[in-house]
């Protein structure tokens, strides 16, 4: 609900405790010390649990009030009814993450529950993420409050990329995709039922912080929107947010009196937010993927013309449809540049947008095609490369990565991804150009690109 | 109409219990943010329309004020081509028949009769206030069949300059507003006008719920709200 202390800490504690503590492997609480253990949180972790003295050595508290030391972090994993016992017994915690399940998510008696939660934490002052939720990976601070095992749901490593989601099973989705791609993260925020913390409150500590470069946005619903709108409008002037709005059905709220009121759902005014907010919208999880990808290595470009390059004519023409309906510009080279293109490429090239160079080329074709095309005034560049034209080399990444720092524009390969293929494809990565398996996916990552010239 | 008097036209509204402005209203609201509107006259009956129409020129369109009736076209509260008071009174008339056939319970706070606006293109700017985001417009595709085309843009409220030219290029019908296979562009400036006077009104009269103006008719030569309604809270 947004006011309140500042969530910092959340993202830097000197001491977490972890309440419902248990010495058996498996069960969520005895899982999150493992992966805190793991992940090498450096701070003091205090167990929680009257029933034990000790768990695996280390001692265990009777109560959280019981710890001679105000713990920033304390992270509830208790029926949802123990939890508002404790909560309204505790004195010396800054922030809980409570991933009990059994609030609003089950009905009558657990909404009363979650309003009691809530009116606990704002008397006390208490923070809240969750309930019913994973709470925080960050790979900054090492921290790690999922309760999964890491052997099956795998943690990305350190980088740049920030979630923030409503959905759990949706930061596991995606932060297994991050970690399966080798995209690094920095914080993964999972807050549940956002009885406190939310996606405005964490965007407000994601806009400063320096280890989040991108910030992608999982929303179910929003908060308070004009909050919203506000926060996230200084957020993008630092750094690109991208966002998947699920519940797109969702019908409007108002009265059917006018046809404004009638065709306005309420995905038509988020859809209106995110603009207002200079936040870029992706498609699904599909599109979300694309955009981590193509974020960890570029920024968001000023405009929105597609030069595209490729050694197969089907695959450069499905390219151009595929950016074309995404509101992409695929255009017209200009006529002085289709002279020299002409003059310089062997005969049967095409030298209109895509630039097909069928499959005689060479890796001197590609860069001839991207040092006359660039020349005309283009933003994203898509390179499609079919490796069956048998006289490109595995050098080719090294030579389009010298036209890609000299243009400084970015540069997204699109190519297949069989054994071979995916080999290549690690050259064109290892040289900063991430490579995309379908025209599709490559036309979205260049439409994230171009997310606010759309 | 200055921009308080405008706004006391909402307070009387709800002081009578009333959720919608009546046409005449609705339409003086928005002129007073500078929106043109078409010259028109309220009657109350027959006797009226021999001495008000003098201050009109024809062709003429009459039609119904009502609270209770949302779409005038379909109850026949509509009567459009009149060339003269004879005409008028006889289409008066007929529309009295139509109304106690087709909306018997509507309450009738007499009638407009209106200078008809040459023909453009058919548009639709709106707004509404959302619980969660607040005011925000809408500029699209106008005419009967808004809900069926939804070809349509969103922002939030307020607007700048640059954001409406953005919402009016988002719609399919774009293209007819530059110039299109002959016909002449319209006047993008004035219509960029009337989107942030509508955004204003929503800032400055918390009351108004939704606003629309549809048909708002522009071509060449202007842009008018045939038609307006606002609905209060």
């Amino acid at each position: 609900m947004s006011i309140g202390t500042d969530i910092n800490f959340f993202f830097s504690p000197q001491s977490i405790a972890i309440v419902g503590a248990s010495p058996t492997p498996g069960k969520p609480s005895h899982v999150i010390l493992e992966n805190l253990k793991r992940i090498g949180y450096p701070g003091a972790i205090y167990l929680v649990n009257p029933n034990y003295a000790s768990i695996n050595g280390s001692k265990c508290y009777r109560s959280l009030n019981e710890i001679q030391d105000n713990v920033d972090v304390a992270i509830f994993v208790l029926p949802a009814p123990t939890v508002i016992e404790i909560m309204e017994r505790t004195e010396n915690v800054k922030g809980v993450i409570i991933v009990s399940a059994g609030f609003k998510e089950t009905g009558y008696a657990g909404t009363k529950l979650e309003e009691e939660l809530k009116e606990i934490g704002e008397r006390k002052g208490i923070r809240i993420i969750g309930p019913n939720c994973l709470g925080i990976y960050d790979a900054v601070s090492r921290i790690d409050t999922f309760f999964t095992p890491e052997e099956r749901v795998r943690r990305p490593k350190r980088g740049g990329l920030s979630i923030l989601t409503q959905s759990g099973s949706f930061a596991e989705l995606i932060m297994d995709e991050m970690a399966s791609k080798d995209i690094g993260v920095a914080r993964i925020v999972s807050y549940g039922n956002r009885v406190d913390v939310g996606e405005t409150d964490c965007l407000k500590f994601l806009m400063d912080d320096e280890a989040t470069k991108v910030v992608a946005l999982y929303m179910e619903s929003v908060d308070d929107g004009r909050r919203f709108v506000d926060v996230a409008s200084r957020c993008t002037k630092k750094k690109p947010v991208v966002v998947v709005k699920v519940g797109k059905r969702e019908a409007g709220v108002h009265a059917a009196r006018s046809h404004t009121g009638a065709i306005s759902g309420r995905y038509e005014i988020y859809r209106a937010a995110f603009k207002k907010a200079g936040i870029v919208e992706v498609n699904g999880y599909e599109g979300l993927k694309d955009a981590c990808k193509v974020l960890n290595t570029y920024d968001l470009v000023e405009g929105n013309r597609v030069l595209i390059v490729t050694d197969g004519g089907g695959v450069g023409v499905s390219m151009a449809d595929a950016c074309e309906d995404l509101g992409l510009a695929v255009s017209e080279l200009s006529e002085e540049t289709i002279k020299r293109l002409s003059a310089k490429l062997l005969g049967f090239s095409a030298t209109g947008n895509p630039i097909d160079l069928t499959g005689s080329v060479t890796d001197k074709d590609y860069v001839t095609a991207l040092e006359e095309g660039l020349r005309d005034e283009f933003d994203v560049v898509i390179i499609t490369v079919l490796w069956g034209a048998p006289e490109i080399t595995e050098t080719l990444a090294d030579k389009l990565k010298e036209v890609k720092n000299s243009y400084n524009k970015p540069l997204l390969i699109c190519t297949p991804s069989s054994e071979f293929t995916l080999r290549m494809a690690q050259c064109f990565e290892e040289n900063g150009m991430p490579v995309f398996f379908t025209p599709e996916s490559a036309a979205r990552a260049a439409a994230v690109l171009a997310g606010r010239k759309r | 109409m200055k921009k308080e008097e405008a706004k006391k036209l909402v307070s009387n509204a709800l002081a009578r219990g009333r959720q919608v402005l009546l046409e005449p209203e609705a339409k003086a609201l928005v002129s007073a943010w500078g929106i043109q509107v078409p010259k028109s006259v309220r009657i109350e009956g027959v006797e009226d329309v021999a001495i008000k129409l003098k201050a009109l020129t024809p062709p003429l369109v009459l039609k119904v004020v009502s609270q209770d009736i949302l779409h005038k076209r379909d109850v026949g509260g509509v009567i459009t081509g009149l060339k003269d008071s004879k005409e008028a009174s006889k289409a008066l008339r007929e529309m009295n028949e139509y109304l106690v056939e087709k909306a018997p319970a509507a309450r009738i706070e007499g009638f407009l009769l209106e200078e008809m606006v040459p023909v453009g293109i058919e548009l639709i700017i709106g707004g509404l206030r959302d619980p969660q985001f607040g005011p925000a417009v809408m500029f699209g595709t106008g005419g009967i069949a808004v809900e069926l085309v939804k070809d349509v843009s969103f922002r939030l409220a307020p607007l700048n300059r640059e954001e409406v030219f953005e919402m009016m290029r988002e719609v399919k019908s774009y293209p007819l507003l530059t110039g299109f296979r002959g016909s002449k562009p319209v006047d993008l400036k004035k219509l960029a006008s009337a989107v942030m006077a509508l955004s204003e009104i929503l800032l400055e009269i918390e009351e108004i719920k939704e606003i629309e103006i549809n048909p708002f008719l522009v071509s060449e030569v202007g842009a008018v709200a045939v038609d307006a309604r606002e609905v209060l809270q």
